[in-house]
Order: structure tokens, then sequence, then C-alpha cells
């Protein structure tokens, strides 16, 4: 879970300043109708009462005019925001038709995941149909599709209509052979390189993972880096998204495909992990500093040139190119994670999905917001305003978006490998028997016991 | 009902005392029952269920709660990390503390001045300070890595939250840092209730600083000790924001504790029922440690009379 909004909450920094001069929602409005009805009490104590409730009554009657010819539902999202804020986009569309009247509800930023995760909960939980549309972190899709609150929305969106989006993304979408949750933005693990040194050492970026861990080991003993490759290794949901490329990579899962049952402890998981444990303890291209780094840590020493290899999100590159916070301005490059041999190249995935509360009442204005949300013109205004990467491939050839966001236009092969993390309703507790189980596997070295001890604890959970 | 109380003779209540005493008792007694008494009723009622938000379960399951806690190799883990944590750090602190103690009660110039310094370390948010020894033992460019270095007392940088030999020694060492202080205050508040008169009746004995320490000041601070030791222990016990600012519990689990489990447990997977479970079983290990103090509190204090 903390795996995104680390990008998110850097974002938010970097887009401080973007922020002060959009609109400010929230207290405003309110703030307007206090002063309306203290200049309407002023008003009438001074004997115009007549004219007063002529007025009030004539703005009563439009009000519920308005609301009588328009559905009114809500929308409860985390708050990202960039150039602009959901709530404003919201306004956006409540201002391009006559027929649905969006209430935003603003739910805590990203970054604090954990608290999203309650206040979605707890709402969908009282089955009132409040929120009607929402936003979820992947990762909840399959747990609030088995609870039944999330509708399926395969009647609404047939296959014709899913083919304009990332396969890995519809997959992570899908929860027991139905379409839950309908795409919206995303980001993804990348390859991380430094063009200059890989340029001293071969020029080509490694496909394979024991390519890079030659030329990784080439580098550092030349003393053109300090460390070869870097990742996330520390007791978080990032380790789980590390995990999650690199036993894909190898052809491996770590759970059946029916979600069932662990496959963790299989030839190809176990390899893959103990290719992560001989970064740090045979071939030396990683520091034992890895296994308590997440994301932020290991970005560090990247931007400021200690390193040649680094998987991270998406986040990275605006840092890597600000020539305040970096020393390898123009020096960087991006690219699918390496594979096995034999092995195609993953990407976990990450970002929010939309959804419609299944107990709506207001059915067919939520699939009316969902679509407009989700649609190729929103989609377009969220990459361009907030720097969120589009869930539909076609737009990374849009001409605006390859020009105002050149790196995200480039992430397209990246994005195709997206690959989500174990789909099951129980993934909260899948996530923290992983973070524990992975984590003993890379200190200890043991990596068939500890899968085999953990394949036994996730069998235990999905089983 | 003032006016009444203290004009005596004109419109006295009708009601008898006890009522008045019960009725003005009410507010206390309503305020604390409803934030204290009926979360920790509630959460033990939790305990004996199934409620899961996710799961939509919410049925009475006796003891199920318990039986799996008893073979949940995660808690026990915990659990262990918690009590370890809870003796080291307390009797480091008080250690330390009454060696704090002990130096500010002697009269010197600026003593006010480091007293009110002492205290920094305490007042600081703990996250700071948590933030603060991440830099500190920092792997890669932490102060302790280079000192140790350039004295050659380690040939390479340890990496002292990545490896589970160190992780949760280092977390004693920035609570130890930081909560000192307070144990230091109250011993200090310990030592001035000892009359001058007994020590000075001891030096004209002929006894030296170490005997009148160990004859007079150390028996007579025993209760405040205690108290200070009991304070301190049932703290530390709940440790949560050191744990989950620098490691989050790992590597390997080496620095779970109760706290951040349980909120693993409650707020990740919102297992209420477990989850409370696990909040019991803490508040029972508590209520253990304490009653070992109040125990040993009570010899004492009977001893001395």
């Amino acid at each position: 879970m903390l795996a995104q909004h680390r990008e998110a909450a850097s974002l938010k920094e970097e887009k401080m300043t973007d922020m002060k001069k959009g609109p400010v929602s929230g207290s405003k409005p309110v703030a307007h109708v206090t002063i309306a009805d203290r200049r309407q009490f002023l008003i009438g104590s001074a004997g115009l009462l007549g004219a007063a409730a002529l007025g009030i009554g004539t703005g009563l009657g439009v009000r519920r005019a308005r609301a009588q010819s328009r559905a009114e539902i809500s929308f409860a999202s985390a708050a990202f925001f960039g150039k602009e804020t959901f709530g404003d986009l919201i306004k956006v569309f409540n201002e391009s038709q006559d027929r649905v009247l969006v209430k935003n509800i603003e739910l805590p930023p990203p970054s604090s995941s954990t608290e999203v995760y309650q206040g979605l909960v707890q709402q969908l939980a009282r089955r009132t149909g409040t929120p009607d549309v929402f936003s979820q972190d992947v990762i909840w899709i399959a747990g609030f599709a088995a609870a039944g609150w999330a509708l399926p929305l395969d009647e609404y969106f047939p296959a014709d209509k899913r083919s304009a989006y990332f396969t890995g993304t519809l997959n992570a979408c899908t929860y027991g052979g139905k379409l839950t949750a309908l795409p919206w933005f995303m980001d993804s693990g990348m390859f991380y390189y430094r063009k200059d040194v890989l340029e001293k050492h071969g020029g080509k970026v490694p496909d394979n993972w024991a390519d890079m861990a030659t030329i990784a080991a080439a580098a550092q003993k030349a003393g053109d880096v300090d460390f070869g490759y870097l990742w996330q290794g520390k007791q978080a949901e990032v380790l789980v998204c590390d995990a999650v490329e690199i036993i894909t990579s190898n052809n491996g899962a770590i759970l059946a495909p029916d979600g069932k049952s662990s496959q963790i402890n299989q030839k190809a998981a176990v390899e893959a992990i103990q290719f992560l444990h001989d970064t740090i303890a045979k071939t030396k291209i990683s520091p034992q500093d890895v296994l308590s780094w997440d994301e932020e840590p290991s970005r560090q020493p990247f931007t400021s040139g200690k390193a040649m290899f680094m998987r991270n999100w998406s986040y990275v590159y605006p840092i890597a190119q600000d020539a305040k916070a970096s020393q390898v301005v123009d020096k960087v490059g991006v690219a699918p994670l390496p594979s096995f041999p034999g092995g195609k190249s993953a990407a976990c995935l990450g970002g929010y999905q939309l959804g419609v509360n299944a107990n709506s009442k207001q059915r067919e204005a939520a699939i009316e917001l969902l679509t407009w949300l989700s649609s190729t013109e929103t989609q377009h205004r969220i990459a361009l305003n907030f720097g969120l990467a589009p869930t539909r491939p076609a737009l990374f050839q849009d001409e605006q978006i390859k020009k105002e966001q050149p790196f995200m236009a480039s992430l397209e092969k990246v994005f195709t490998g997206a690959t989500a993390r174990p789909i099951t309703p129980e993934y909260a507790k899948v996530t923290l028997a992983l973070q524990s189980g992975i984590s003993k596997a890379l200190v200890s070295g043991n990596v068939q016991a500890e899968m085999d001890a953990l394949s036994d604890q996730i069998n235990k959970i999905v089983g | 009902m003032s006016a009444a109380a203290t004009v005596p003779g004109i419109g006295r209540p009708r009601l008898p005392g006890p009522v008045w005493a019960w009725l003005l008792l009410t507010p206390a007694f309503v305020s604390l029952a409803s934030v204290s008494f009926y979360p920790i009723v509630n959460g033990l009622y939790l305990s004996l269920t199934n409620t899961s938000l996710i799961t939509q379960e919410n049925e009475f399951s006796g003891f199920a709660n318990y039986v799996q806690l008893w073979g949940d190799a995660q808690f026990w883990n915990a659990w262990w990390h918690t009590m370890w944590f809870t003796a080291a750090s307390t009797i480091l602190e008080t250690v330390i503390g009454l060696g704090m103690a002990l130096i500010l009660c002697e009269a010197f110039k600026g003593r006010g001045l480091v007293r009110a310094a002492m205290l920094v370390p305490w007042a600081m948010p703990t996250v700071v300070t948590s933030k603060m020894f991440g830099w500190l033992f920092d792997g890669q460019n932490g102060i302790i890595n280079y000192i140790l270095l350039h004295a050659g007392l380690i040939d390479q940088n340890i990496n002292w939250y990545g490896s589970p030999d160190t992780a949760m020694t280092t977390i004693i060492i920035a609570d130890v840092w930081k909560t000192t202080p307070f144990m230091a205050l109250l011993l200090l508040t310990g030592l001035q209730t000892v009359p001058n008169s007994l020590i000075e009746a001891a030096r004209m004995d002929g006894a030296k600083g170490w005997i009148t320490f160990w004859h007079i000041r150390l028996p007579l601070l025993m209760p405040t000790l205690l108290i200070a030791g009991l304070f301190r222990a049932l703290d530390a016990f709940r440790v949560f924001d050191l744990v989950y600012v620098l490691t989050g519990g790992g590597p390997a689990d080496s620095t779970e504790t109760l706290s951040t489990l349980s909120y693993k447990v409650l707020f990740s997977t919102l297992q209420f029922g477990y989850g409370s479970a696990v909040s019991t079983a803490m508040f029972v290990t508590e209520g253990i440690i304490a009653l070992v103090f109040v125990l040993y509190l009570m010899r004492q204090i009977r001893r001395a009379q």
C-alpha cells in the first residue's frame, strides 16, 4: 500500500507551488453561505422582510427544481492534487452536463493509505449507497468485490470497450471473472539505469537479471559507482512489489491463478528470491542497507550518482532531472525491468482505479460519472494536470502529453508488463505474511525453508 | 445546589446526604465510564467475537481468538520482543536516571540550567526522536558509523536497522536517550525527600559517600524507584512510534512489538475481533507486570514499617 503514495507524496511536494495558484476548495463555499445568511438576516431586520423572504423563496425554489431534475450522487477518493484537485475535476463534470450533480467526499491523501482504506471500508460497510462512486488502490479491489460492495461492471463495459485499457490493469480490476473496477490511472515498478556508466560497460541495457548483475559488478569493481543495483528490501508493502516483479519475471507466481493456494515455495519463486538475497550476499552488487530501505532511501544514492541500476516508481524521474536535487541530470534512462531466461519482464502495478457502490440508489448516474472519469478526455486532463499516468495505451501517443509529460509518454512499454499483486480478498493478511516471510528469507538466506513456512501460512489464509 | 449547601437552614435540600454525594459524583462517573470503562469492556467483548469489517462477520465466537493467539508464532515473537524491550529499556533508564538524579541533587553552579536542559529529549515528540536516530544510525551516512569507523572499532559500515542483530538494540538506545530524563526527574524528586539530617548524621559518624548512598538514600528512595520503574515499564510496554517510524517491525520481524502487531491486525487487516484479543493479551500482560511491582512495593513498605 505504501508503495504508490511515496510517489504521490513527492509529487505533492513538487506541485505545492502550483497548488497555491489553483482554486482553493473546501472552506470557501461555506464562508459564502454564512455571509449570505447574515446579509439576509440584516436585510430582514431592516424591515425588508418581504423582499428577503421572496429572495429566499426563489433561491430555494431554484435549488429544489435543479435538485429534482438532477440525480445527486457522491464521489469519494484519496486526495491527489497537482495543478488542480479532484474537487475541481468533479466541478468540471457538474458543469459539463445537467443530469447528474456530484458531491465530492475528500478522503486523506494517498500517503495515509491505511486511513483512506478505513474510511472507505466504514462507509461501504454501512451499505447506505454512499459514496456512489469511489476510487480504490489496486490491492483493495478483490476485497471490496468479495464483500459485495463493488458493483460488477461487465454489462456497462463490454469487451470492446475494455480493449482500450492495459491488460495488466484490467486483470487487477477483475475478481471472480467479473470486472468490478474500471481502470483510472496507474504507476508501476521500472528499471532505472545510468546512461553514462552503461556506455563504459557495453552500452546495452540488460534485459536479463544475470547480465544486469555482471554489468553492475563490473561497474562497481571499476570504481564507477559505489553500488551496482538498488532495490527495496524493507519489511513493508514495497518489498511485496519488488518480489512480485522478480518472481513473475521467472514465470513464477505468489498465488495460483484461482487465488486459493500459494506457489511461493515453488522453484521459480525460490530462485527469484534467492537472486535478491545473492545481490547482497554473493554478487554483492547491493549494499546490505537495502534490507532496511524503502523507496526514498534507495532513491537518494541513485540521484546523487552513487549507483548504476535501480528499481523504483515513476516519481524518481522528475527528481533525477531536477538539477537542485540530482547529480545525474540527463544521465538517467528508464527501461522495463530485466527477466530470467524464458521469463518476461514484469512491473508491479500501482495506482487508483474506480468502483461503483453496489448499494448505490442512483446506478445510472454513477455509471455516467464513472464513464466520464475514465474517459480518454478526462484521463488526458489528469495526465496533464495531476501528472498521473493514463490506463489507456492510446493516450501515450498523444502529442500534447508527449510534449508536456515526455517521460510519462515513454512509459508505455514499461506499463505493458504491469502485473497485479496477488488478487485475493484476503490481500491485507497475505501481504503482512509476505512482508514478514520474504524479509526472513532475505536476512537469513534460508530461502527454501522460509518460503515453505511462508507458503503454509498463506495457504492457511487463502485456502 | 451550592447555595443550598453553603447556607444551612434556608431551603435545605430534602435529599439525604449520600444521595447528594452520589449525584455530585455522577458527572465524573459518567465521563470516566464512557471514555475509559466502556471502551475496555467493549474491547474485551470484541475479543470474544469474530468481528471483521472485511468479511462482515460479527458473531460471538467464545475463546476461539485466544486459542488462535496461543498458537500464533507471530504473537509470541512480538510478545518476547516487547518484554525484552521493556526490561532492557526500564533497567537502563532507571540506572542511568538514578546517576543523573544523584548528580543533579548536588549543589553546583548552573544547576537550574542543567536541570532544564536535561528535559529537552523527553519534551521532544517521539516521531522527531525517531527520525533523528534514523539519521544518526543510518547505514551509509550515519554519524555513529563514521565515528566507530574512524575510531577503528568497526572495519565496515554497519546497517543498524537492516540487521536483526542490531535493529532492536538501536531502538532501545533511542528510547533510553529519550526517556532517561523522565526517570531522572522522578528520582530527583524522590531524592529531595530524603532528610538532609540523616545524611549529615551519617557523615558525622564517618560514613563515606558510597555507604551513605547504599544504606540511607537508596532504601529511602526505594518506593519512588519502584513507582517510577512501574510507570516506565508500563509505558515502555506500549512502544509504538519508534518501531513504526524506524523499522515497521522488520527486518524479519525482529522489531515487531505487540503495539505494532495489534495495529497491523486491527487497522490494516480490519480484524477487530482478533486484534482486540491481541490488545487484551497486552492488557493482561501489563496487569501482571503492574501486580509484580505493586507486590514488591508493598513488601518494601511493610518491611520499612
